[in-house]
């Protein structure tokens, strides 16, 4: 059975300080227009992020962070290496995620498919898994989507409930939750003190501005064909063109909120070490270059083939999921505007 | 759980360089935990990642048998700019590194069972066809399996892997081993020409049989022509094929070609998979 509650904004930060000795909450935080999620401070102050937009970094990196130590190592007089592994127990093992966008939380679901993956899965990523399992993840509808964003083109809305625990409605006043699993209900359950009702006008109010929001994303491109196009379409001219004014900087990917693929690096100093996991980029030229001197993506071509077939091709084919949401950050943040709305619209027009 | 990114500690026990130009040597690894070793169980044509800490990781095919528990090894060629390979050139026997794995999914092994296999090699990519063939040409599996051919092709012989086997597999009677070289060399008792050519010489037959061929690409694709002329189907012939790797179980997307990754789906693909894949590796 679906819940729905009700609190007063200017109560819920109250709640959340509550909250915080049991739980890490990251709630987006920022001025101008320029926000990231950050862990919730120690203020009385109430919180003000309901008209943010989006962050700028997706809220990926709470679960995949930019750089991780997988474990550090050191090495004594008789040179033998020993290893041990970062518990990051300093912080509290549980987390909540507040405020994250629709799109982004989708994405955390595709996240899953990869480092989690099947529930037979031979390996599964145990460092995203541990925090994955303990994370609460309380989304925010969207009164006013932007003009990048096209969420509605991938099966996802402005007041979608994919990948959340329980969704959160802006009303005005008030924040309505609406719990999505099990876990957001159990959450609930343990807030119950601080949360109200909700009234029949309250899901009106609801229903009213979020069926407005909806009509608000105009950018539509047409996905249906893209897969299938794709399929044929390795060795088409369009590919010689399309990368033409990209520079390979990779902020697409980085930025990205399905974007997944990472590096692993050694950092030394004499006889200690860490073993780190971080954000790579399809775009870079040395992501797939061999000992050997071989590369088989060499060039910008290869690459920008890699990154639009990875996410309308090979992981449709792998997951059954065209791994974009629509969040639109590619398109707000490449230096050159390549905008890959019209990428999809090409590619759909492919012969 | 398994945490599949940390190393486990191996010994390197004996260190054999294989060839004339010394940039390919096997190490024997010995885990330095009796329980590592139990849990470490791989099928032929599997990978490892062998780990220098403070310097990186290295996906390396294992050509030790299944069957010879205990040790493992590992042909590993040094590249100029490859700083991985290079260090693990300069360890010496007695050293500890890593290893991380068995990754892959290895030859059909089931498959094999019961037909003749033509075994291909050239170059340094002998590796994986060592530990299949070893396993294959052991008493406990050989009734198993038909008529084996192997054909070993190398520049010249000094270039040639595992010459030790090699000999010991030339005397016995149940094996067709076949020994080619490029360029005729003054001693030299097998064959003279590439890999092509001769496996067309030779002409291993196609009925109830299957063909492994590991070496450079344009060998590869050579003898794969041949094949299919010989009239070896597409689902008869698998490759082994290489990628710049770092996780090694199919999430930090870097290995793939196509939709597929050769850590996970791979490294061992039939010809009828490679087809559909583009040509990007
Ligand atoms: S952000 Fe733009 S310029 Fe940078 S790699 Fe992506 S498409 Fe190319
Ligand atoms: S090596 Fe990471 S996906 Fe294959």
């Amino acid at each position: 059975m679906i819940e729905e509650k009700i609190i007063k904004k200017n109560r819920l930060n109250a709640m959340l300080q509550e909250l915080s000795k049991e739980y890490s909450i990251y709630i987006p935080a920022g001025e101008n227009g320029d926000f990231r999620f950050c862990e919730l401070r120690d203020t009385n102050d109430e919180l003000v992020f309901w008209d943010y937009r989006n962050t700028r970094i997706s809220p990926k990196e709470i679960l995949f962070p930019h750089s991780e130590i997988l474990y550090e190592f050191s090495r004594d007089e008789s040179h033998q290496f020993s290893i041990s592994q970062n518990n990051d127990d300093q912080r509290k093992m549980k987390n909540v995620i507040l405020g994250i966008r629709p799109c982004d939380a989708r994405a955390i679901g595709f996240l899953d498919r990869v480092f989690i993956g099947e529930p037979n899965e031979r390996f599964v990523d145990p460092y995203y898994l541990k925090r994955r399992i303990h994370t609460i993840i309380i989304s925010l509808a969207c009164n006013r989507p932007q003009i990048s964003c096209f969420c509605t083109s991938l099966n996802g809305r402005p007041d979608g409930e994919e990948g959340a625990d329980i969704i959160a409605f802006d009303i005005g006043e008030e924040i309505l939750l609406k719990t999505v699993t099990e876990k957001g209900k159990e959450f609930i359950k343990e807030s119950s003190k601080w949360l109200g009702n909700v009234k029949k006008s309250d899901i009106d109010k609801k229903n009213k501005i979020f069926k407005e929001s909806a009509k608000r994303i105009n950018s539509r491109v047409s996905v249906e064909k893209v897969k299938e196009k794709l399929d044929d379409s390795f060795e088409a001219d369009f590919w010689n063109e399309i990368h033409r004014k990209c520079l390979g900087c990779g902020i697409c990917t980085f930025l990205c909120s399905t974007c997944h693929c990472f590096d692993i690096t050694d950092e030394t100093s004499a006889d200690r070490g860490k073993r780190i996991k971080c954000w790579d980029s399809c775009m870079y030229p040395l992501f797939t270059l061999h000992a050997s001197g071989h590369n088989p993506r060499p060039n910008y071509k290869e690459r920008m083939r890699q990154r639009i077939m990875h996410k309308f091709n090979y992981c449709p084919e792998n997951f059954k999921e065209l791994f974009c949401v629509g969040c639109g950050r590619c398109i707000r943040n490449c230096p050159v505007n390549l905008d890959i709305r019209e990428v999809i619209n090409q590619v759909s027009q492919l012969k | 759980m398994i945490n599949p990114y940390l190393p486990l500690p191996v010994k390197v026990q004996k260190i054999t360089i294989e060839n004339e130009t010394k940039d390919l040597k096997t190490f024997d690894l010995e885990f330095c935990d009796k329980n590592d070793a139990e849990w470490f169980k791989y099928t032929c044509g599997q990978f490892a990642e062998l780990s220098l800490l403070g310097i990186g990781e290295v996906p390396i095919g294992i050509a030790s048998s299944p069957m010879d528990n205990r040790i493992l090894q590992f042909t590993v060629k040094r590249y100029p700019i490859g700083v991985v390979s290079s260090t693990l050139h300069n360890l010496s026997e007695g050293d500890t590194i890593g290893i991380r794995g068995p990754f892959g999914n290895g030859f059909p092994m089931k498959d094999f069972e019961g037909s003749n296999l033509a075994i291909i090699g050239g170059g340094f990519a002998l590796t994986t066809l060592r530990s299949l063939t070893k396993y294959i040409i052991h008493e406990k599996n050989r009734s198993r399996f038909g008529e084996i051919t192997i054909m070993v092709a190398a520049r010249d012989p000094g270039e040639m892997l595992y010459k030790y086997d090699l000999e010991e597999w030339s005397k016995r009677e149940d094996i067709k081993l076949i020994r080619t070289i490029d360029r005729e060399v003054d001693g030299w008792t097998g064959k003279v020409g590439f890999a092509a050519p001769v496996l067309k010489e030779i002409s291993p037959s196609s009925g109830n049989a299957y063909a492994i061929v590991c070496g450079p690409p344009i060998m590869i694709k050579t003898c794969i022509a041949v094949l299919l002329e010989l009239g070896f189907k597409a689902s008869q012939i698998f490759n082994s094929l290489e990628m710049r790797m770092k996780c090694g179980i199919g999430k930090c997307g870097r290995c793939n070609i196509g939709s597929k990754y050769v850590c996970k789906d791979g490294p061992v693909f039939s010809y009828t998979q490679l087809e559909k894949l583009p040509q990007e590796y």
